[in-house]
């Protein structure tokens, strides 16, 4: 479909979800969330896109395989828009999305040490599950195992990752 | 013993950069035989940073432990600093 007059390619909200390889609901969710610009709409009401619509949903994309958030992509284009706002305000969002994935996967190798040593205690097999170390484990949280080892605790790192 | 005061920035912040500065100078005022001063790119040394949990500098640690999770103003970090000296001396 295109726009008599302006030469720019008009998109349905099918066509550009095509295009952009972005679902349908998606682009409507985007849209909701302000992060896409309400488009125009033809005499039958359908909504049209133009190329800068496919251009949003690629830094959309691009921005989440940064592992941003749309709260924070909202931010990233808030500073686009803004006239006074220079590179070193993106800079300074990116370092902070960096050093907070940082703390996540730290937090995670925490938790897969935790897992690691409740493995190495229990030797699996027929054993009744009261006699587990992984589940006694879960249950008193920190403490020693069979072979007096302080297992790093699971308790911890997952109160690292929430707090 | 003495104090140690971190701060944690990304180079390029003029904003900081001025604060940081006011900042120095309540450490220096106090006196490196008393409290040492060290400026910290976080960008360089990420783990550091990341194993005292800055989140989103710029900020400041006392003797490792992230105290001011923005920047103080200088009165603060004063304040911060003479009770701790003054709790050292109670010891």
């Amino acid at each position: 479909m295109h726009s008599p007059g302006t030469g720019s390619e008009r998109l349905t909200i099918g066509r550009l979800a095509a295009k952009s390889g972005v679902s349908v609901d998606t682009i409507r969710y985007y849209e909701k969330e302000a992060l896409l610009q309400p488009p125009k709409r033809s005499a039958g009401g359908f909504r049209l896109y133009t190329d800068e619509a496919i251009r949003r949903l690629r830094f959309i994309r691009h921005a989440q395989q940064c592992g941003m958030a749309l709260s924070e992509i909202r931010t990233l284009l808030d500073i686009k828009r803004q006239d006074d706002a220079c590179c070193h305000d993106v800079r300074s969002l990116a370092v902070r999305k960096r050093l907070h994935i940082e703390q996540q996967i730290r937090s995670l190798q925490a938790m897969s040490q935790a897992l690691g040593q409740l493995i190495e205690d229990c030797s699996g097999g027929q054993a009744p599950v009261d006699e587990c170390p992984i589940l006694a484990a879960m249950e008193s949280g920190i403490e020693s195992g069979k072979n007096g080892r302080k297992k790093a605790g699971i308790l911890e790192a997952d109160d690292d990752d929430h707090g | 013993m003495t104090i140690t005061v971190e701060v944690f920035a990304v180079p390029g912040c003029s904003q900081c950069a001025q604060t940081r500065d006011a900042l120095r100078q309540v450490v220096e005022a106090i006196g490196h035989d008393k409290v040492a001063w060290r400026e910290i790119n976080v960008l360089e040394a990420l783990d550091y940073a990341v194993e005292v949990g800055v989140l989103s500098p710029p900020c400041l640690a006392i003797d490792g432990e992230l105290v001011f999770p923005t920047l103080p103003t200088p009165e603060t970090l004063r304040h911060a600093l003479n009770q701790r000296l003054t709790r050292q001396e109670d010891r």
